[in-house]
């Protein structure tokens, strides 16, 4: 579903990814760990083409990225740091928005739909403005699945979201897995992420130098583990 | 086709919702419009009959300035919450989403000239006659010229520090040119230059009225198509 | 090869100088005929042409870096606005001169002055758009290619405009002297060939500023 091909990418002179592969397969869910400035939100911008790889190609669902956008884009959500969402639109407004513009039949009940599965429903008609911070990620949430995406790239997703809204958002993810869809996530909590995912990989130095299923690895002790040896390797 | 067009008016409706309601620019476009043309008034009154001159001239500078203010605010609202991201994700076309911020910059500009063209007029007792329609005219492709590089210029802009200053200066120096027919277009209908000078060897006046607003029409599309075509460079990362 | 191409160049102009204010040299305006003024055509007429050449390489440097992306285009980008900021500088400045001798006004709503003026303009606000984008090298290249490619959409815009206004400017000179032809010839060949000498130098220099910079790391 996602196929990152050879990947490199340098900002001014710094070298942040070195011929990155990285292919994830329908039904799996991927956790990219790593630690802080090692480009694991560099990865995610370029598979969701906001940008340009300086080599290697970006392909989801068999579509090329940098060749045929119209196809890819589509098929593709992304949720990250910021909500990417409009302050002086109401929360429908704003769904609404992004669902007419990835041209949905029905952005209206589409939008409906999303906000009482993310239990939004009550704030419908309030400017986006006034949400709290975890209100605010749900919102964001819901704008990246409204088009019901292949392919979910998240962003540290969990930020900002009380006990109730993660249990969605885990549940979400996980079943994200069951059908054909794919997730490459990140997030700082090693263990939330190895909870959550089928697959784990590290990046370390602009490369891939762990890769493995998460079934089998214990999150807490992978997360003790991991903290260390990140500790020592930086 | 259909996508094309659901997705512009998706844009188009949505800043000019957002503008209605958080009215962050246009009362400041009027009152910047107005200041003008009351300076520029009280500049008048040094010599005898200006105003002929410099009332025409008044619009201009008005819809020049009060424009860089639309302008700056069609990206700005992208840049809160990273929704230019938001755009880019979606399989929106980057020429789509400039064509909606061109409308949005030409409506803005149209009801601010709704106001201060009255006002000019007024403050400058111009005669216009039954010259209705061409006035329109002129005012409408001087204000999709105004519109057209200042949208593209907008993006390029929009991660810069001194953002509004630099818009103004990129804006202010391409639009140099339009500026000379446009205001030679005014001067005539409003019968600062004698109709019968135009177009004669006497003065060297070159342009008559139709090839002021030939030249018009040829800047807005040309302007218009090449910022429609580089936008897309404009806004990538 | 290019050390040569540099002494050359340097060789044709001190010939085209001193043909021009020996042999070439033209009489003054008729008000003041001793005073060497007019010798300024030399200097001012080529700076014309190439202020205007620049446009055009800025031109293709620009689509060069839209299509392929690559830095060197960028690089010769940059060098170009500089180089014809510098014979736009001597166009205007040539031109007040002459403004001041012929008319006894520095300057005067006359469509090539303003030409050239916007000329200069257009190259400085180039440059000031350059020094004042953040980000990352690719986006600023191609941001700055954009707007150069609006400037040069914008020359013809400018100089057919112009044409709305009354005109004291001459549009040909006319020479008296076979050795005024050939020096005003030989300055616009050794002109176009120091354009094309400090493009070329400068560009090398950038080149080598982003190399150094990138050695730090």
């Amino acid at each position: 579903m996602i196929n990152l091909k050879s990947i490199s990418k340098a900002f001014e002179h710094r070298s942040v990814l070195k011929n990155v592969n990285l292919a994830v397969a329908a039904g799996e869910s991927v956790f990219v760990c790593g630690i802080n400035g090692v480009g694991k939100s560099t990865l995610l911008r370029i598979a969701a083409g906001l940008l340009a790889p300086d080599a290697g190609a970006v392909e989801i669902c068999g579509r090329d990225m940098a060749k045929d956008p119209e196809k890819a884009k589509p098929r593709l959500g992304l949720i990250s740091h910021k909500s990417m969402v409009y302050t002086d639109l109401t929360v429908l407004e704003n769904l609404m928005f992004f669902g007419r513009l990835y041209g949905l039949a029905d952005p209206r009940r589409r939008a409906e739909q999303m906000l009482d599965d993310l239990g939004l429903g009550a704030y419908r008609f309030d400017r986006a403005a006034i949400l709290s911070r975890g209100m605010m990620q749900r919102l964001a949430i819901a704008r990246a699945l409204i088009h019901k995406p292949a392919v979910l790239l998240a962003d540290e997703p969990f930020t900002g979201l009380d006990s109730k809204a993660s249990a969605h958002l885990a549940a979400v993810l996980e079943g994200f897995g069951d059908t054909d869809h794919a997730v490459l996530m990140t997030t700082h909590d090693a263990a939330v992420g190895v909870r959550c995912c089928r697959r784990v990989i590290v990046l370390h130095q602009g490369g891939i130098v762990f890769d493995a299923p998460t079934e089998g690895i214990d999150a807490i002790a992978f997360s003790t583990d991991y903290v260390a040896y990140s500790g020592g390797a930086s | 086709m259909r996508y094309f067009l659901t997705s512009l008016r998706a844009v188009f409706m949505k800043d000019i919702v957002t503008e209605l309601r958080a009215r962050q620019v246009l009362p400041t476009m009027v009152v910047l419009g107005m200041l003008i043309v009351w300076v520029l008034r009280i500049a008048c009154e040094t010599a005898a009959g200006s105003t002929a001159i410099i009332g025409p001239v008044a619009f201009w500078i008005a819809f020049l300035f009060a424009g860089l203010l639309a302008q700056e605010r069609s990206f700005a609202t992208e840049e809160q919450n990273d929704c230019m991201d938001g755009l880019l994700l979606a399989p929106i076309d980057a020429g789509t989403i400039y064509l909606a911020k061109l409308l949005v910059n030409i409506v803005m500009l149209c009801i601010f000239e709704i106001i201060i063209v009255p006002v000019v007029i007024i403050a400058f007792g111009l005669r216009i006659g039954g010259h209705w329609p061409s006035l329109i005219g002129v005012l409408l492709l001087g204000n999709i010229a105004i519109s057209s590089v200042g949208t593209l210029f907008s993006a390029i802009v929009q991660l810069c520090r001194t953002r509004g200053s630099l818009l103004s200066i990129l804006v202010l120096v391409v639009l140099a040119p339009v500026m000379v027919p446009a205001t030679f277009a005014l001067l005539l209908k409003f019968g600062a230059i004698p109709a019968e000078l135009a177009g004669t060897g006497a003065l060297a006046f070159v342009g008559t009225f139709k090839t002021a607003v030939g030249y018009m029409v040829v800047f807005d599309a040309v302007f218009v198509t090449a910022s429609w075509l580089l936008f897309g460079f404009a806004i990538k990362e | 090869m290019r050390r040569m191409l540099i002494v050359f160049t340097f060789i044709l102009l001190t010939a085209a100088l001193w043909l021009g204010l020996t042999k070439g040299s033209i009489e003054g305006p008729p008000a003041n005929p001793d005073s060497p003024v007019r010798n300024i055509i030399y200097a001012h007429v080529p700076s014309s042409i190439c202020s205007l050449l620049c446009f055009g390489v800025l031109f293709v440097a620009a689509i060069g870096v839209l299509s392929t992306g690559r830095q060197g285009w960028d690089q010769l980008a940059a060098a170009t606005a500089e180089v014809g900021l510098v014979f736009a500088t001597v166009l205007n400045l040539t031109g007040m001169i002459w403004s001041r001798a012929e008319w006894n006004t520095w300057w005067t709503a006359s469509p090539r002055l303003i030409s050239a003026a916007i000329l200069w303009f257009l190259y400085v606000v180039l440059i000031i758009l350059r020094s004042s984008l953040p980000g990352s090298t690719q986006r600023r290249a191609r941001v700055c290619a954009v707007f150069a490619i609006i400037a040069f959409l914008d020359v013809p815009m400018v100089i057919i405009s112009a044409r709305f206004l009354p005109d004291i400017h001459r549009a040909s000179f006319d020479f008296t002297s076979p050795w005024q032809y050939a020096a005003f010839f030989l300055s616009m060949i050794a002109t176009v060939m120091l354009a094309g000498v400090l493009i070329a130098l400068r560009t090398d220099l950038i080149r080598v500023n982003t190399l150094l910079e990138q050695e730090e790391y």
